[in-house]
This record gives structure tokens, sequence and C-alpha cells, in this order.
């Protein structure tokens, strides 16, 4: 059976029949449906590596690692937990932040990225389906003040904890729960109950 | 359980849900969570908001060299698609063209061999037979006719250089088991190995030095018998012709 490259595909979470097929043949060792896999969501694992490393050899060594975790760990992906690009995603962010760890790369106040910076990167042109989507989850994460993005940056794209937090930015430790808190639900409310 | 004993599990979902919950609180959260449908039920929540931050990011395209490297680290992988060597026409050509040019290369060396064979079998016919010439200018060489069945030809010798040279003509081709050995006949009737012959079919004669680790004064006679490929110890093979000095 020929494979062609796949369109991104997500599904508010809830895996793709063809991504299912494909990770069973990956499981049995088919090259072409892993590269069918590759095609379809580097550019995310990618983008999402860089972003956390914010260094190109470094993410694509990220992204390599997880690829190849994708090819050996097959079998453990279960589709009723969710789509497998949140698996796959999921996956890449722990092995670029354990790659920052290994760097001992620590975020302070001067080298930490400009969140808002960070997330202008947005490019402009008409929406097609797989653009308008992460536009649109993007669009809620743009929409919080500064202050609320920096939290999200640092813990979940920095892998900090609330007391590194605390200090890295030198606020009180309950400042950045409650700050954190808020933050998360104002994105829940603005995705939706899902 | 009241509202306000679950009140900090619930305030550090949120947290936990992003990785971001310190190591005790987490452990005390989680805890909580295995008696706690509610606060399962909001994590659940959480865990889709921290998902969709994960395929919030616009998609970046990384070099096009990191899909070969990573195809080329697959362990055991089996290809499904089209096979690895495409027999194109053009690499076919070349392909056949070096098979080829192996092909004579091979055969050329194998000539050049033979030549060198032949040419080093000449040199020493043409060694032989000088020797032979310079024998015959000796006033002490004398000759002896050989006649036998099958061969012909002159056995000299010079005892006062401790020289012998045959001259045989018409020797017939024998297999590649086998050899012509020459021997030395000591009064005694013992014999002592002189060397192995093998005739050439390209050459009509030979000309083959008798050589002795004694003085020829020592002997009374040359004979020559089919071998097996070698040297035998003493004849075992039909005798070729015998000489008495």
């Amino acid at each position: 059976m020929s494979i062609g490259k796949p369109e991104f595909r997500y599904n508010g979470g809830v895996p793709e029949i063809d991504d299912i097929q494909l990770i069973k043949r990956v499981v049995k060792g088919d090259e072409g449906a892993f590269l069918a896999l590759y095609d379809c969501y580097v550019s995310r694992v990618y983008a999402l590596a860089l972003h956390i490393l914010a260094d190109s050899m470094l993410a694509e060594e990220a992204t390599q690692d997880t690829f190849l975790k994708l090819w050996s760990r097959a079998h453990m992906y279960l589709p009723e937990r969710g789509s497998l690009l949140v698996w796959l995603l999921s996956i890449a962010r722990r092995t670029a932040l354990d790659r920052l760890r290994l760097e001992g790369r620590r975020p302070t106040l001067s080298d930490a990225r400009d969140p808002t910076e960070a997330w202008q990167t947005i490019p402009d042109g008409n929406s097609l389906s797989e653009e308008s989507h992460w536009r649109s989850l993007n669009f809620a994460v743009q929409a919080l003040s500064p202050e609320y993005r920096q939290l999200i940056e640092l813990a979940y794209y920095q892998g900090l904890s609330q007391s590194e937090i605390a200090e890295v930015l030198g606020w009180p430790l309950g400042t950045v729960k409650t700050r954190l808190r808020a933050a998360m639900e104002r994105l829940r409310h603005a995705w939706g109950p899902k | 359980m009241t509202y306000f004993e679950h009140l900090p599990f619930l305030e550090n979902i949120p947290a936990y849900a992003l990785g971001a919950l310190d190591a005790r609180d987490a452990a005390a959260l989680e805890a909580h969570l295995q008696t706690c449908t509610s606060c399962r039920d909001e994590l659940v929540a959480y865990r889709a908001t921290s998902d969709k931050l994960l395929v919030s990011l616009p998609p970046q395209e990384p070099s096009a060299a990191l899909r070969k490297r990573i195809q080329s680290r697959l362990p055991g992988a089996r290809v499904s698609a089209r096979p690895r060597w495409n027999w194109s026409l053009p690499r076919l050509a070349v392909t056949i063209a070096i098979l080829l040019l192996l092909a004579l290369n091979m055969l050329s060396l194998s000539q050049v061999r033979t030549l060198q064979n032949q040419q080093a079998r000449l040199m020493d016919q043409i060694q032989n037979g000088q020797m032979a010439l310079v024998m015959l200018s000796y006033p002490h060489t004398r000759s002896f006719p050989i006649q036998a069945e099958n061969v012909t030809g002159s056995l000299l010798l010079d005892r006062e250089y401790n020289n012998a040279v045959l001259i045989l003509r018409g020797l017939p081709a024998i297999p590649e088991n086998q050899t012509y050995q020459v021997w030395l006949i000591a009064p005694d009737g013992e014999r002592t190995s002189a060397g192995l012959v093998r005739p050439q079919t390209d050459i009509p004669f030979l000309s083959q030095p008798v050589s002795a680790a004694q003085d020829l004064v020592s002997f009374v006679g040359v004979g020559m018998t089919i071998e097996p490929a070698g040297e035998s110890d003493h004849p075992t093979g039909s005798q070729v012709f015998r000489i008495d000095f």
C-alpha cells in the first residue's frame, strides 16, 4: 500500500482512524507508516522542542529522540486516552525538558524569553484547517496578560515548579500560585469545557 | 469531605496539570485523587487545557536532513514501500560496463602471467642450451647418446668440472599429476634424484642440467622414470631411458 503525505489531524484530542491504523503498522515495524506519521507531525514536534530549547540543533536532537521513542514505544499508545498528536507532543515536551535540565539552562529574568515575543511568531495568511485550529488555541493564549503568559511559559515550557518560578521572578510563592491558577482558569474557559 | 477540606487540593490541580506543583504538594494531591472523584474530574478538565497548550504553537519545519537521519537509526525497520535498489537503465549500463572492464582486466592479467611463465621457461632453455654449448667446447666433455622408445638425445658429461646436461627430443607430454624424474645411479645400484623434467608442448626439445650433491664421478649412470607429481625418494614408475657412463 502506498503512503502519501498525510494532512495534519487534530480532532480535539480524539484519535483519528488513520492514526490508529498507522500506529498499528508502526508496532509491526512498518517503516513506511512511521515515515507517514513523521511527515504529518514533525513540524508540531519540532516547533514545541524549539520553543522549549530555543536552539535549532538541540531542538532537532529532541525531535529525533521523540520519533525514535515513537518507533520503540508505539505499542504503549492507548487511543482511548487521547489523540496520537497529544501523546507525541507529551513525549516531545518531556524529552525537551530533560534536555534543558541536562544542559543546565535555567531561565532568569534576563534570559527568559519574553513571552510576548514568543507568542508573536504566528504567520499571517488565510487560515487553513490546520492553521485555523492552532490559531484559535493560540488566540486564547495571546489574550492572556503578559504576566499570565510568562507564568505559563515558565511552568509548562520551561518545566519550573511554582517554588522555582517564585525564585526566578522574585514573587511570593502565594502570588505565583494564585496567578498561575488564574491563568489556567482563563485558558480553560476560553477553550471550552473539553 | 467538605468544600473547605477540598479547597487546598482543588487550588493545586491547575498547577499539577501543568507539571508545576512542588513535589510535596504533588504527592499529597495524588493521594487525595485516589479517593476523590470530583477532583479527578477537575484534573481531567485541566489536563485537556494543558494538552491544548501543546498543540497551540505554530508549526515549524526542521531541516530536511533530519528525516533521513531518523530513518537511518530505526532499529529493525521493515520496509514496506519500494525496494532500496532501483535498477534504472543508466545504473544498469554502468554496472555492466564495470563488470566487463573487470572481466577484461582479469583476462589481460591471466595472459600476462602466461606470457611471463613462457618467457621464464624460454630463458631457462636458453641458459641450459648455452651451458650445453659451453660444455661441448670443453675437451673433456663426453657425449652419451640416448635412444629410447619415445625419446632421443644426448647426455653431455664433464667429470672434471662436475657438469652434466641432458638434451632430449621428442619427450612425450604427460598428465598434470605425473612428472619425469632424473636419477643418478651409484655403483651399488642406489638412485639419487637429479631433478624433475616437464616437457613443453611448444618446444620440441629441451636441455636439462643434471644436478648432483656429490661428484658425478661417484655415479655410474643416469636414468629417467615417470613419477607422481612432486618428487619421489626412489624410482616407483616406468623407466624412460638409462645411460651407463
